[in-house]
C-alpha cells in the first residue's frame, strides 16, 4: 500500500493546458475521487500516474518513488477503462491471465491466481467464456478481476460505471467500495464525472474544472463547504441557487437586494456590497401564505421525483429552484419561501470564492 | 384498396424491380463465363463462328485433353501457386507490421512517409516496369518466380488496409495491453495480430487472386517456358505464328481459375469486410 502524490503537475497537448499546476496527495489506502465535466482533466491526471502520458512538468511520486521517467508496468498501478477494454480474443481466463503471463509468472501459479481472483469476483464459472458473451456487469468484474490479479498497489479507475445500466451501476458502486476500500483496503483513484458516484464512494473528492483543482475534502465538506460557485453547483442535485445581488446594511438589519426582492441575511455576515447569494433547493422554508421576511414566488413548474418535488420560481432572466413540501399538490401557483439562515452561502461576486457559510 | 395494401403492392413491385435489374446485371457480369464454360467444349472452328452458337455441337473434351497433354501444364500450375503463396506469405508478413507501425506506433516523419506510400497508388504500374527490371536484372533474378515474387512481396494498397484496420481497433485495448506489460512488439503478436484476422484475410484473398491471375509481370519477368506460370504458359502453349487457338486456352483458363472460384467461395466474407474496411475497392 502507498501513497500516491503529484507535484505541480502540468499536462499540455499542443497550446491546450489540460491539467494546470495540480498538487494533491492521495493517502494510503485512500478512496479518492476525481470529479469535474468533461474535458476538466481529471482523465488527463488518471492517465499520467498509469504511465499512458507523461507530465509536462511537475513530479508523480508513487509511495516513495518518482516515477516520471518508469515505464506503466513497472509502476505497480492497475486500470480499469470505461470500456473495460478486455481483449475480444481471449476468455476470460484468458484476459485475467494476460497481465500475469507478461510478467513471466509461471504456468502453475498463473492458473492458481486467476483462480483465486475468479473466486474472490464471483466469476469462476465464466472463466471459459468469450468477453463479448458476458453482459456488463459481468465484463466489468472481469475487467477488475483482470487488474486486481497483478495485486497493484495503486488502482485507477475510469469512469467505470458509466456504461452499465442504472439499477447495475448503484449495486456495483456499493461493491466496488467495498471491495477496494474496506477488503483490500487499496490506494484507489477513481474519475467520474457523476457526483452521487462521488459522494458515496469517496473518502475524498477532488473537484477540477478546466484544468485546475477546485477544492478537495471529504464528501461533507465539498458538500456543505463548498469553497466557489463551481464545486457549489457541480455537487448537488438540483444544483445549488445563486442569485447575483448587493448586501447592505440597513438599520441594524443585513438585507441582500437582488434587485426583483431583498431577503434578511443573519447579521453576523459582515460583508457588504455586490455579492453571489447561494442556498440548496432543499434549504428552504415555505410558506403557502404571506409571511414575514418570506419572498413570494411565481411558480412557474413543478417536477416531481416521487417523495421530492421541485418548484422553479422567476424572477425576470433568473429562476431558482425549491423543494416543495410533499403534500403540495401541483397545482399551486404561487408559493412563499425563504432559506434557512444556517444554510446560505455567499461567494465573492468577482473570484467567486466561498466567503461565508 | 387499403393503404396498407396499396403500400405493400408498392413494396412487391419494388422488390421486383430490384431483382429484374440485378439480373440483369449479374448476366451481363456472368456472361464471358458462361461463354467460356459453353465454348471449352467447342471445336476452335464453332466456337469462332458468327453469329456466336451457345449449344456445343460437337460437343468435346479436345481442348481439355490437349491442356493435360501439356507437359509444362503441372509444372505451371506449381509455379503459379509457388507465386501465389509467396506475394501472399509476403503481404500477410510485411503490410500487418508496416500498417500497424503506421496506425499504432509515433515516429518522426510517419505521416509524411504514409502519405509518400499512398501517392504510390497513383503511379501506373508500368512506369515503374522498366526501373523494376533493370534492379530485378542486376540481382540476377530475371527468370527466376523469387525475383518475380520480391516485386510484389509488400503492396500499398494492403499496406493501407491493414492500418485502416488497426486503426478501427479501440485504443483502450492497446493502453491496458501496455498497462499489462506489453511493449509495441509484444502487443503487435499478442493483440493486434490476432484481432486482425478479418483484415489479414482479406489481404490473403486480394494478394491470391490478383497474383494467380496475373500476366504482365510474369510475361516480363519470367522468360523459359518451365518457369512460366499458368496464364502465361497457356497463352504461350496455343499461340502460333499466325493466329491462336482460344479454345484450349478458354478450358485452361477456367481449371486455372477454379481455385479462385473456390477461395471466393469460401472466404468472400473477408473479401466483402476488406472492402468494408477500407470503404472501396481493396
Amino acid at each position: 500500500m502507498v501513497r500516491v502524490l503529484l507535484k505541480n503537475v502540468t499536462k499540455k497537448f499542443g497550446n491546450v493546458i489540460a491539467v494546470n499546476k495540480l498538487n494533491l496527495e492521495i493517502k494510503d489506502g485512500e478512496f479518492m475521487v476525481l470529479l469535474g465535466p468533461s474535458g476538466c482533466g481529471k482523465s488527463t491526471t488518471l492517465r499520467m500516474i498509469a504511465g499512458l502520458e507523461t507530465p509536462t512538468e511537475g513530479e508523480i511520486w508513487i509511495g516513495e518513488q518518482l516515477v516520471n521517467e518508469i515505464d506503466p508496468t513497472k509502476r505497480n498501478t492497475a486500470m480499469v477503462f470505461q470500456s473495460y477494454a478486455l481483449y475480444p480474443h481471449m476468455t476470460v481466463f484468458g484476459n485475467i491471465e494476460f497481465p500475469l503471463k507478461m510478467a513471466r509468472v509461471p504456468k502453475q501459479e498463473r492458473i492458481k491466481k486467476v483462480k483465486e481472483v475468479a473466486e474472490f469476483l464471483g466469476i469462476s464459472e465464466l472463466l471459459n467464456r468469450k468477453p463479448s458473451e458476458l453482459s456488463g456487469g459481468q465484463q466489468q468484474r472481469v475487467a477488475l478481476a483482470r487488474a486486481l490479479v497483478r495485486e497493484p498497489e495503486v488502482f485507477l479507475l475510469d469512469e467505470p460505471l458509466s456504461n452499465l445500466d442504472a439499477k447495475i451501476r448503484t449495486q456495483m458502486r456499493f461493491e466496488l467500495k467495498k471491495l477496494l476500500s474496506y477488503e483490500l483496503k487499496i490506494t484507489t483513484i477513481y474519475v467520474t464525472h457523476d457526483q452521487v458516484e462521488a459522494m458515496t464512494m469517496a473518502d475524498r473528492i477532488a473537484v477540477m474544472n478546466r484544468g485546475v483543482l477546485q477544492q478537495v475534502g471529504t464528501p461533507d465538506e465539498i458538500f456543505y463547504k463548498p469553497s466557489n460557485t463551481f464545486v457549489a453547483t457541480f455537487v448537488g442535485s438540483p444544483p445549488m441557487n445563486l442569485i447575483e445581488g448587493e448586501i447592505l446594511k440597513k438599520d441594524n438589519k443585513v438585507i441582500f437586494d437582488a434587485g426583483e426582492f431583498s431577503l434578511e441575511l443573519p447579521e453576523d455576515v459582515g460583508i457588504e456590497g455586490k455579492a453571489v447569494l447561494g442556498f440548496r433547493p432543499q434549504h428552504v422554508q415555505i410558506a403557502k401564505e404571506e409571511k414575514a421576511g418570506f419572498v413570494r414566488g411565481k411558480i412557474l413548474g413543478i417536477e416531481k421525483l416521487g417523495v421530492e418535488s421541485y418548484g422553479h420560481v422567476t424572477y425576470g432572466n433568473l429562476e431558482i429552484v425549491i423543494q416543495l413540501p410533499e403534500e403540495v399538490g401541483s397545482n399551486i401557483t404561487e408559493v412563499y419561501w425563504k432559506p434557512k439562515e444556517d444554510r446560505i452561502y455567499i461567494f465573492d461576486s468577482k473570484t467567486k470564492k466561498l466567503v461565508y457559510g | 384498396m387499403t393503404p396498407k395494401e396499396k403500400e405493400r403492392l408498392i413494396r412487391r413491385i419494388w422488390i421486383v424491380i430490384t431483382y429484374v435489374v440485378l439480373l440483369t446485371f449479374a448476366l451481363v457480369y456472368l456472361m464471358p463465363f458462361i461463354r467460356s464454360l459453353v465454348a471449352s467444349f467447342m471445336t476452335w472452328a464453332q466456337a469462332s463462328r458468327y453469329p456466336p452458337e451457345w449449344i456445343p455441337n460437337p460437343f468435346t473434351l479436345e481442348n481439355y485433353q490437349k491442356l493435360f497433354r501439356l507437359e509444362l501444364f503441372p509444372r505451371w500450375i506449381r509455379n503459379t501457386a509457388l507465386y501465389a503463396g509467396l506475394i501472399v506469405a509476403g503481404n500477410v508478413m510485411f503490410t500487418s507490421m508496416a500498417g500497424y507501425a503506421f496506425a499504432r506506433l509515433k515516429f518522426p516523419g510517419r505521416d509524411v512517409i504514409f502519405s509518400a506510400l499512398l501517392s504510390l497508388l497513383m503511379i501506373p504500374m508500368f512506369v515503374t516496369l522498366v526501373p523494376n527490371y533493370i534492379i530485378i536484372y542486376k540481382l540476377g533474378l530475371i527468370d527466376n518466380i523469387f525475383g518475380l515474387a520480391l516485386l510484389g512481396i509488400t503492396n500499398v494498397s494492403s499496406i493501407f488496409l491493414m492500418r485502416q484496420y488497426f486503426m478501427s481497433l479501440s485504443n483502450e485495448i492497446f493502453e491496458a495491453a501496455r498497462l499489462d506489460g506489453c511493449g509495441p512488439i509484444k502487443a503487435f503478436f499478442y493483440i493486434a495480430l490476432p484481432l486482425a484476422k478479418p483484415a489479414l484475410g482479406a489481404v490473403a484473398v486480394y494478394q491470391f487472386l490478383g497474383s494467380w491471375n496475373a500476366f504482365i509481370g510474369p510475361l516480363i519477368f519470367l522468360r523459359s517456358p518451365e518457369n512460366f506460370t499458368l496464364p502465361v504458359g497457356l497463352s504461350f502453349a496455343f499461340q502460333r505464328a499466325m493466329w491462336t487457338e482460344y479454345t484450349p486456352i478458354i478450358a485452361g483458363s477456367l481449371v486455372a481459375s477454379a481455385p479462385t472460384i473456390i477461395l471466393f467461395l469460401v472466404l468472400n466474407k473477408y473479401l466483402i469486410r476488406g472492402i468494408v474496411v477500407t470503404g472501396g475497392k481493396g
